[in-house]
């Protein structure tokens, strides 16, 4: 493998909680059930102290990739495994920053993040979104470990000058004994899609909620920040704008807020970040708990007609088309739970996802179908 | 006016006088309807008409009823799958007020159980049999589309598409809803739209059969016992490959449209059960059945 510092540093971050010496096995074992919840609980348990502790001010927080967090569902066990692994990187987990006191230049640093992550994302995807069913080869493993160091390497290093060291230790202490297991378990090639002439479907949009964890007074909200609208006689929350990413909040006085019509998990944790800095600065004890992404919206164009009459007969049982209705066929995919919205014109919009493999999944799923019913 | 026919199995381009008399038919079932639930609303003492008045009036047809309802969860459903898609149709939902989802199986569900004493209703929503009819026409849809090449598709994908609600305010004209003193609501609306798409589809099944049945076929002893699908599709393949272009020969006449009001009343329009059907050939007559 390549050389100490680098990739055990980057498997540090991807890992995360995770013991990290020595680098993978070659084999990978499966995680026990029972691993994965102690595992899951273990680092649950820490976030959520986290959320409690005010944090010191030498950190530029890791502003790290976002979706930890809400990959950890332990509802799901399939998922858990693939993801858990990856998912580490955020264990420097700022959900309940204050950031306030932070200088703009964060923000300039989250736009490079997303870079990185998606790249770190799109290797997650790739190996999440395979069906359990494939035993991961060591050699694809390996690959896809040197590949992603490399690049991760350097900006990670630039970003994160020595505060994973310092913002780590407890998490790894518990975990250090719980698990031996292959933490970066690639099951599939780093491409989202092989199987579709290279037809990835597009994010369009993101619903994730936040707790900010505080009463708020709307008013106040309203009057005083920018983009806000508040007519508490037709609707009880603030409806607040901003541009970058260009996003649509709601506020509720509870401290819950919903943010949506972001294109990806990073630009969504973001702009709910930034709402939550402006409930912030207007003097609000605002926190950033359970982000959560709640619903994903892709869309693609597989470039061909569909007879959708030929679908709706022979899939009746996950399909509904009444054309006088609504002009797609809709296509309720079971697994993965993905609603699928089929039009005559081969474009296809998929919604219900909780995270981005499920849409790459369901499209797997749904492409040699719809090749099937393809329109001369 | 009402292109819908090409889409429900009748040929490119319907007789005019096929189409005229269609209209008439729908119209006079849907007044007839429309005064029936004013007075189920009157005599509730409310004063408009909801959709709870409509289910009352078909609680005697079970298939319809079945129907119906799963066209009400099947437009639920619809809605808030698109509204989790665009963010401007959340707010919109949100902003409305009050609490949208499934607001139609709630309405069908809540009445369903106040007036169902034998429990045969309420057995409906878990009712998972084929609905024949419904399987018939997807059939039909299926076989039809296969042989069209993608402009000839594009069109009937079209002609699919338009329905009784699109032009809503037009509809309400059309059924002359000003001029009644107890006006349907929104809900009731769209389901008066739904069944006047469904009363022109039932004509269009039965005329295809009636159509099919004329054709026999000389010297096969057989051919009355051939089931009309069958017939249909060898008849609509050979017809559409033999003449490249539609012919109005293809097209639903009114004569099939007249022999199927006579032939099967009893099953045409909403209140179909409740019809008794009148010898003369006047329509109108169908509209108090």
């Amino acid at each position: 493998m390549a050389s100490a510092p680098g990739p055990e540093r980057d498997l540090r971050l991807l890992a995360g909680c995770l013991p990290l010496y020595p680098p993978p096995p070659p084999t990978v074992g499966l995680l026990s059930m029972e691993q994965q919840e102690t595992y899951l609980e273990l680092y649950l348990d820490q976030c959520a102290a986290q959320d409690d502790l005010t944090p010191p001010r030498s950190p530029l927080f890791n502003p790290v990739v976002p979706y930890g967090m809400y990959i950890l569902n332990a509802s799901n066990p399939d998922t858990a495994f693939n993801s858990n692994p990856e998912v580490k990187e955020t264990s420097g987990d700022f959900s309940s920053v204050d950031l306030s006191f932070l200088p703009d230049e964060v923000t300039q640093e989250n736009k490079d993040q997303p870079v990185i992550s998606s790249r770190h994302e799109t290797e997650e995807n790739s190996e999440s979104q395979s069906p359990q069913s494939r035993l991961p080869s060591p050699s694809e493993q390996d690959i896809g470990l040197g590949l992603n160091s490399s690049s991760l390497s350097n900006s990670h290093s630039q970003l994160h000058p020595g505060d994973t060291d310092s913002v780590q230790p407890s998490p790894e202490k518990p975990n250090s004994d719980s698990l031996s297991l292959a933490p970066i378990t690639p099951m599939t090639p780093m491409t989202p899609v092989s199987e579709c002439c290279g037809i990835v479907p597009q994010l369009q949009n993101i619903v994730s909620t936040v707790n900010l964890a505080c009463k708020l007074d709307l008013k106040k909200i309203a009057l005083h920040a920018k983009n806000a609208e508040y007519n508490p006689k037709r609707f009880a929350a603030v409806i607040m704008r901003i541009r970058e990413p260009r996003t649509t909040a709601l506020i509720f006085s509870s401290g819950k807020m919903v943010c949506t019509g972001a294109k990806s998990e990073e630009q969504s944790r973001l702009a709910a970040r930034k709402y939550a800095r402006v409930v912030q600065k207007l003097g609000f004890p605002a926190r950033f708990l359970d982000f959560k992404i709640q619903n994903m919206v892709g869309s693609c164009d597989v470039r061909f007609p569909i007879r959708l009459e030929g679908l709706v007969l022979t899939h009746q049982q996950f399909s509904s088309y009444e054309p006088e209705l609504f002009p797609g066929l809709i296509y309720r995919m079971v697994k993965p739970r993905i609603v699928l919205l089929i039009f005559v014109s081969g474009k296809v919009v998929l919604t219900g996802a909780k995270e981005r493999s499920e849409i790459y999944e369901a499209f797997e799923n749904i492409y040699p179908i719809l090749k099937g019913f393809k329109k001369a | 006016a009402w292109p819908t026919w090409y889409s429900l199995g009748d040929a490119r381009r319907p007789l005019h006088e096929t189409a005229v008399l269609v209209e008439d038919v729908v119209h006079t079932q849907l007044i007839n309807l429309l005064q029936q639930a004013a007075e189920v609303s009157q005599l509730r003492g409310a004063r408009v008409i909801t959709p709870e008045d409509l289910l009352f009036l078909m609680r005697k047809d079970k298939k319809k009823l079945r129907r119906l309802l799963k066209y009400m969860f099947i437009r639920d459903y619809k809605s808030k799958i698109v509204k989790g898609i665009d963010e401007d149709d959340l707010l919109e939902d949100k902003l409305s007020g009050s609490n949208n989802t499934n607001k139609r199986q709630k309405i069908a569900q809540d009445f369903l159980n106040s007036i169902d004493q034998t429990g045969e209703l309420l057995a409906m929503f878990e009712d998972d049999e084929v609905d024949e009819v419904k399987q018939e026409r997807m059939e039909r849809a299926e076989r039809q589309t296969r042989i069209m090449d993608s402009a000839q598709y594009a069109e009937f994908c079209e002609s699919r598409q338009l329905s009784f609600s699109k032009k809503a305010s037009k509809f309400r004209d059309w059924l002359d809803c000003s001029s009644m003193e107890i006006k349907p609501n929104v809900v009731a609306m769209e389901i008066l739209a739904y069944l006047a798409y469904e009363t022109v589809a039932q004509l269009v099944d039965l005329a295809l059969l009636v159509r099919q049945d004329m054709v026999t076929k000389a010297g096969d002893p057989f051919s009355h016992a051939i089931s009309a699908t069958f017939i249909q599709y060898h008849n609509s393949a050979e017809s559409t490959a033999a003449c490249g272009v539609e012919a109005h020969s293809d097209a639903i006449q009114p004569c099939h449209i007249r022999e199927a009001i006579r032939r099967y009343s009893h099953k045409i329009g909403p209140l179909s059960p409740f019809t008794v059907l009148g010898r003369r050939r006047d329509i109108s007559l169908l509209a108090l059945n």
